[in-house]
């Protein structure tokens, strides 16, 4: 091996070519687009704790040398304020443990705004570390009539300048070369003109920190004083407070006042900075006149017009949602009954018992729970990434930002807040757009309040069972009506808490709406493609796992004790329920000598046939009855449905004729005893399940919190439903149906809905359900956070179980007063 | 021509940076981004709305606030 190498490469350099190289730049420079190109698809994700900053590894190869890359968030300056910024300058600077100390540094610069993107570049080469400077966007600043000589550039500012073109591969080769080179002859560090009383007491700062014991685990460099001085609340100060205490803070105010001389640090900074970037664009750069608008300009003056933006706004808007309606609901049926359909079969392979119970509902149903919002994120993503691709996003805030400031957020809790009305999960995912932590938060917070699509199965069967299908004004249904209002109730709640958040715990120093409007450019499908994997991967392994654990818990408290005696009841029956079958008939004689029973008879050849013949008239009846209801109009339906009944009735007179009066007769004694028999068993599976459930420690809770929601018009089954339904929403349909006694229950089927209607109150005759318990229930559902998906992503997302406790208990506080009031004053109006 | 501030420019006028107020944290942010003494912003256009402005400086357009737009001082040019 060593041998093949060429000549001055030592063991010693093979195993020291092992390098860390960050890759820095401003937002919308193509960035990721280039990382990506370097490095492959095989990235691995960094998180930050704390701050919820992802930064995205990957590796490359160029000859020897195996170069660590670490994308980080884009940043326009490493004054660190976003968490964003903070993380890709703590992360530059080796400060963080979750990434290595980078040895080398990749600037993206945009061609098109090259003054502004330089400037992240004069705080970074300041540092000295070995930098290759890539020019992206060449071809949009050549739309521009700006022509950029590398050479010149280069020349001009000390380092490597290298134009790419990641998208179609240019300059990748080129930039990875000169980066080697780089990497093994390091140049001096840039060094700006600062004012000769600035240079001064950055010097003696730089001194100081040593003298005071001020160490950062380490000896901090002379840029990072000069950060100090002009970052005077960054996480440099912090740190450096901390260690020096007040003699530290005595000294350093001496030193800044020293340097600034009364003027601002920031500007001090500022003009030194550009002042030598325009001496480098001068000398490189030629501007040409271009006559005519640019393509980004006029596409905006519709974008952004008046009339013509909003209503693109709104038509954009509005396909979003719908796809997320839409679009989605085929997979999750598919996902919902992929996950029945594996259920069903784990479950036919299993004994009956706690495992099988724990495997089938709490496992199996657990993981469908997750998988299940996983179209509905993607398809949000998908836009999102369309979207912030485009550069629509950034638009998309400009024209919302006057609306959404007066609640005290900004033109990005938009997108996010719109598509928690789909769901809240991608919306909480969403909101990671927004820079300002404060804003974030209250915008994650607020995101459940949208009605989100997992409600419409709660509104839809309540509404249905107690709210009359009337019309005010001869066409506005009542119920469509209703509603309405319940999507409304939520957002009037989060307004009042957006405010009451954002002048109180979340208020924040006012942050600037500064906002870059990049060009459009074509969306990457590539890039689109890895996004959406890597959002869906993220969310099915970290909130899968809790929801999972919250299902589990769930399931095994409305399952335990499982009392054993409850079941052998229920056995008995199940038996007794085959004794007419099993029972004689003196019309079975007819069949033979000797045959006394039905079940004797039930063996015979001749009876089976008859039996089969018997039960196909009915089958043929029931299959016509269902075409007809299917396929035919209202008025042509009576007449068809007569004649099947007819053709029917001649089919049985046809058999009764070929087996004789009293044979007939056993036959249809016999099937009428088998309907009988399902019924009843089906009617026990269902006593037996709503026995268990009322015995269990979930049924207990139920009963033991009865007296609270007494004043919500709810007895113990309706607040158990509410506490089994934590998990999700939804689930309370279900949960209802099998508390009333139902086996099978969804939104759609009639029989909840009815049972729903004549469900009484335990040891009276009054209807349980009125129109006010109905509104109480809805409004509940509205308010509350029962999602145990969306805690858990709020969790993921906030780093910590403040949020998600804090947003369960004020939702659920929110809701249970409202209900309370609902129910009291629909039932004052005699509801 | 007078000096005023950036919230008041009309749509399609240029003017030339003067100062930059406000507090630190905005400031710095505004003088980052390439609006300090000396260089030329151009107003783009108004959001629907009234709020936020767009102005274009430096090569690159930048969306701000009227209120934060209040603390740069500019002379209008013709």
């Amino acid at each position: 091996m060593t041998e093949a190498r060429p000549a001055g490469e030592s063991t010693r350099n093979l195993r020291r070519d092992k390098h860390v190289v960050a890759l820095l730049g401003n937002p919308n420079t193509g960035k990721s687009t280039l990382f990506t190109a370097l490095t492959g698809t095989r990235q691995k994700i960094a998180n930050y704790p704390g701050v919820t900053v992802e930064a995205k590894v990957g590796h490359m190869q160029f000859e020897n040398t195996e170069l660590t890359v670490i994308d980080l968030p884009g940043t326009y300056s490493l004054a660190a304020r976003s968490p964003d910024e903070r993380v890709a300058t703590e992360a530059l600077l080796g400060r963080l443990d979750e990434t290595p100390k980078p040895d080398g540094v990749i600037l993206v610069v945009d061609a098109s705004s090259l003054d502004r993107n330089l400037y992240l570049a004069t705080q970074v080469l300041e540092f000295g570390l070995p930098s290759v400077i890539a020019l992206t966007m060449v071809d949009v600043a050549k739309t521009r009539g700006i022509t950029i000589d590398l050479e010149k550039l280069s020349r001009a500012i000390g380092c490597p300048v290298v134009a790419v073109n990641a998208p179609k591969g240019e300059g990748l080769h080129e930039l990875k070369a000169t980066l080697h080179k780089r990497l093994h002859h390091p140049a001096a560090p840039l060094s700006l003109e600062f004012p000769p009383e600035f240079v001064s007491a950055v010097d003696a700062l730089h001194l100081k920190l040593a003298d005071l014991g001020v160490t950062l685990g380490y000896t901090p460099t002379r840029p990072e004083a000069l950060r100090l001085i002009v970052d005077a609340a960054g996480p440099l100060f912090e740190e450096a407070h901390e260690a020096g205490g007040s003699a530290f803070d005595e000294e350093f105010s001496k030193l800044r006042t020293q340097a600034c001389g009364g003027k601002s640090a920031a500007l001090i900074e500022a003009q030194a900075r550009y002042g030598r970037i325009s001496a480098w664009t001068r000398e490189a750069r030629t501007q040409e006149k271009i006559e005519g608008r640019t393509l980004t300009d006029r596409v905006d003056s519709i974008l952004t017009h008046r009339l013509w933006g909003t209503l693109v706004f709104i038509l954009v808007m509005g396909v979003i949602f719908q796809s997320i309606y839409t679009w989605a609901s085929p997979l999750m049926d598919l996902i919902e009954s992929g996950t029945k359909w594996v259920g069903d079969l784990v479950g036919s392979n299993m004994a009956d018992g706690p495992l099988k119970g724990l495997i089938v509902d709490g496992v199996i149903g657990g993981a469908g729970g997750v998988l299940v919002f996983l179209p509905q994120i993607l398809i949000l993503f998908l836009f999102i990434a369309i979207l912030e691709d485009l550069g629509y996003m950034s638009r998309a805030a400009f024209l919302m930002d006057r609306l959404m400031s007066r609640f005290g957020l900004t033109g990005r809790s938009f997108i996010p807040l719109l598509s928690s009305f789909a769901c809240a999960i991608p919306g909480i995912m969403g909101a990671r757009v927004i820079e300002d932590r404060n804003t974030r938060l209250t915008t994650i917070f607020l995101a459940p309040f949208m009605s989100c699509s997992a409600r419409l199965p709660v509104y839809t069967v309540m509404i249905a069972a107690f709210v009359p299908d009337q019309k005010v004004l001869g066409f506005v249904s009542v119920q469509g009506l209703t509603l309405f209002a319940m999507y409304w109730v939520g957002v009037l709640a989060a307004i009042p808490t957006a405010i009451v958040l954002k002048k109180g715990i979340l208020k924040s120093k006012i942050t600037p709406f500064l906002l870059e409007l990049p060009s459009y450019k074509m969306p990457r499908p590539k890039a689109i493609a890895l996004t959406l994997f890597e959002k869906g991967g993220a969310f099915v392994k970290r909130a899968g796992t809790i929801i999972l654990a919250v299902s589990v818990i769930v399931w095994a408290l409305s399952y335990f004790p499982h009392s054993q005696e409850i079941t052998d009841k229920w056995e008995s029956e199940r038996e007794k329920s085959s004794y007419p079958l099993k029972t004689g008939s003196k019309l079975v004689g007819e069949f033979g000598v000797g045959i006394y029973t039905f079940e004797a008879a039930a063996k015979l050849p001749e009876f089976q046939k008859a039996l089969a013949e018997y039960k196909l008239i009915g089958v043929r009846y029931s299959e016509r009855i269902a075409q007809i209801e299917g396929e035919l109009e209202e008025g042509q339906r009576e007449r068809e449905i007569a004649r099947a009944g007819e053709i029917r009735a001649e089919a049985y007179t046809g058999l009764q004729r070929d087996l004789g009066r009293y044979k007939f007769l056993a036959i249809s004694e016999y099937a009428d005893a088998e309907i009988w028999r399902d019924e009843r068993l089906a009617e026990i599976d269902s006593a037996e399940a709503g026995e268990h459930l009322r015995n269990s420690y979930m049924g207990r809770m139920g009963r033991t919190i009865e007296p609270a929601v007494k004043p919500l018009g709810w007895d113990w089954r309706i607040a158990m439903a509410a506490i089994a339904s934590f998990p999700a929403r939804e689930v309370v349909i279900g949960t209802l149906g099998t508390i009333f006694n139902l086996s099978d229950a969804d939104e759609t089927s009639e029989p909840l809905r009815e049972t729903l209607q004549k469900a009484k109150r335990e040891g009276s005759d009054e209807k349980l359900f009125s129109l006010a318990t109905g509104l109480s229930v809805m409004v509940f559902f509205a308010l509350c956070c029962q999602c145990a998906a969306t805690l858990a992503v709020m969790r993921r997302e906030t780093n910590s179980w403040r949020w998600p406790l804090a947003s369960f208990l004020y939702m659920t506080t929110l809701a249970y007063f409202g209900a309370l009031v609902t129910y009291q004053i629909a039932h004052a109006l005699g509801g | 021509m007078t000096p005023t501030v950036l919230s008041t420019l009309g749509v399609g006028r240029k003017a030339r940076v003067l100062d930059v107020g406000g507090d630190a944290q905005l400031q710095q942010r505004l003088l980052e981004f390439g609006i300090l003494p000396g260089v030329e912003v151009r107003l783009v256009r108004v959001a629907p709305l009234g709020d936020p402005i767009e102005i274009e400086v430096l090569g690159y357009n930048l969306s701000l606030r009227k209120n934060e737009a209040a603390h740069v001082h500019i002379e209008a040019l013709p």
